[in-house]
């Protein structure tokens, strides 16, 4: 009995040891599994990574292709180029000579006729984006400096009439030149300021020392002339008309005659 | 069982799936690069049936001309001054770019009051290292615009409201001409060219990336006319160009003072 008694002492004793060595089985195979599970988590993101990352791959080379390679590969296409030759008995031939001797007689009759565009005359070139002015006298620049010129504001009033301040651009003749001038205001002058508009005639209309000490005409009322405003030379801030400082405006009139190209642009 | 035979039917499938896509925009990519590589040369054989020398009537010429050094300088002076005088005839502010003397220059009825230093040229092959006589004559009559796309305002106006009355009434503020906007320009010519004008400013990354977004709209917009052409079994169109660098305030001047059907001289 006692020996059974041990036995089973035994025994237990063996059931604990194995008890506790599969408790640390359970937990060994636990870990085991924790490590597949983030491996296929990793594999998870991999796999979707992938997923996402090829579509944008695909993509970007889709459209590199068609952006930057194929306009590449159309330009390896130029067509049959010129071998020039320099023939000596080609040079003796008559037809030859005839050939070369109108297109001699053309290049003469063109130049002749290209000429008579650039005038020998004084004329101002205006930039209009930068606001400078070049004056030239026998193709000659002889001053150039600031100016302001157009605005590009648009005035709008509630009953829907409408001036935008801009200086045209083109070739114009001067054709008037005045001194002392005094300003004959237009309609947006008063809408503009917030003032009633005044009859057409009358002499509200009419203000004396705002255009400096001379004015030349461009045609539909817009002007070369002086300022009172100095400050915004170099600005695009008139109504149109050009604007320069007083020295400058006084060596313009005086280079300038009636028939002067102006050239805006 | 039954859902791993089914995975197992799937995966099949959807890789086949995948390989159809693949061949197929691989076959698309092909087939699309073969009609772009065909187009300079449907364009060159226009060009060249318009502009080449036709061998009519009594007097005819010997081809040998046509590759002759003084024959061509002449022959490119005199296309030249075609192009200047048909401009300063018919417009009234025009451009002139110069390739021999890298300049761009802004005419006005033959004056020119406006030069650019050009920085930096790109040009299509076939305008490069076509045929002298082909292309002399083709540049011997200028190009018109039909439309242009650019990174400013053509015209920058600015809408004022009218005040009521004078206690309305603000003076204007000066004006801020500190600000220097990136400036890119894609002219439109009626027979298809491309005059791209790019500010040669680069140091900014700010400008770059203009510039950059610029290259790419124009890219997408180039590429899907082409890919429409294509979709219909037809060899798209090829644009020639021209594309120059100048400095920024030269850009702007230009771009501002071209009129919107304005004309421009190419000449080389």
């Amino acid at each position: 009995m006692e020996e059974n008694i041990k036995n089973e002492g035994q025994s237990s004793e063996i059931e604990k040891s194995s008890g506790d060595d599969s408790g640390k089985d359970n937990a060994g195979s636990g870990q085991v599994s924790k490590e597949t599970q983030t491996g296929d988590r990793l594999k998870k993101i991999f796999h979707i990574s992938l997923l996402i990352l090829i579509p944008i791959l695909a993509i970007f080379f889709f459209l590199t292709f068609i952006l930057y390679f194929v306009p590449v590969l159309q330009e390896l296409k130029s067509g049959p180029g010129t071998e020039i030759s320099s023939n000596p008995e080609l040079k003796k031939d008559a037809g030859y000579n005839k050939q070369i001797g109108a297109l001699v007689k053309d290049i003469q009759r063109l130049s002749r006729k290209y000429n008579t565009y650039s005038t020998g005359q004084s004329y101002i070139v205006i930039n209009t984006t930068e606001n400078r002015f070049y004056l030239y006298k026998n193709k000659k620049l002889i001053r150039e400096g600031s100016c302001s010129t157009g605005s590009y504001k648009k005035l709008l009033t509630a009953e829907g009439r409408s001036w935008t301040f801009k200086t045209p651009r083109g070739k114009f003749t001067i054709q008037g030149k005045r001194t002392n001038p005094a300003w004959h205001k237009p309609d947006w002058a008063f809408i503009e300021e917030g003032v009633p508009v005044p009859p057409k005639d009358s002499p509200l209309r009419w203000e004396a020392g705002v255009l400096g000490d001379y004015a030349m005409d461009l045609g539909d009322s817009y002007m070369i002339h002086g300022t009172i405003y100095k400050r915004f030379l170099g600005m695009p801030v008139t109504h149109g008309c050009v604007r320069l400082n007083d020295e400058d405006l006084e060596v313009v009139f005086n280079t300038l005659n009636i028939g002067s190209k102006v050239y805006i642009y | 069982m039954i859902m791993e035979t089914e995975m197992t039917d799937k995966q099949p499938r959807k890789r086949l799936g995948l390989k159809i896509l693949v061949i197929l925009i691989i076959s698309f990519l092909v087939y699309y690069s073969v009609m772009s590589f065909l187009s300079p040369g449907k364009t060159l054989d226009r060009i060249s049936n318009e502009f080449a020398i036709k061998q009519e009537g009594k007097t005819k010429i010997d081809e040998k001309i046509l590759t002759d050094s003084t024959f061509l300088i002449k022959f490119k002076e005199k296309t030249f001054l075609q192009s200047r005088i048909a401009l300063a005839e018919s417009d009234s502010i025009y451009l002139t770019i110069n390739l021999a003397d890298s300049t761009a220059n802004l005419e006005i009825y033959g004056v020119a009051v406006h030069s650019a230093k050009i920085k930096d040229l790109k040009m299509s092959n076939i305008l490069k290292k076509g045929n002298d006589y082909v292309i002399s004559s083709l540049l011997s009559s200028p190009f018109t615009i039909s439309s242009s796309i650019a990174t400013i305002k053509k015209d920058p106006v600015m809408i004022k409201m009218a005040p009521k009355d004078t206690s309305e009434y603000k003076p204007d503020i000066m004006p801020d001409t500190s600000v220097t906007e990136p400036v890119n320009v894609k002219l439109v010519m009626t027979d298809g060219t491309r005059i791209y004008i790019y500010q040669e400013e680069n140091d900014k990354s700010a400008d770059r990336m203009n510039l950059f977004r610029f290259d790419l709209k124009d890219r997408l917009l180039e590429s899907w006319s082409s890919m429409k052409s294509v979709a219909v079994f037809k060899i798209p169109e090829y644009h020639l160009f021209i594309k120059i660098k100048i400095p920024r305030a030269d850009v702007k001047i230009i771009y501002r003072a071209l009129p919107k059907n304005g004309q421009i001289g190419v000449f080389r």
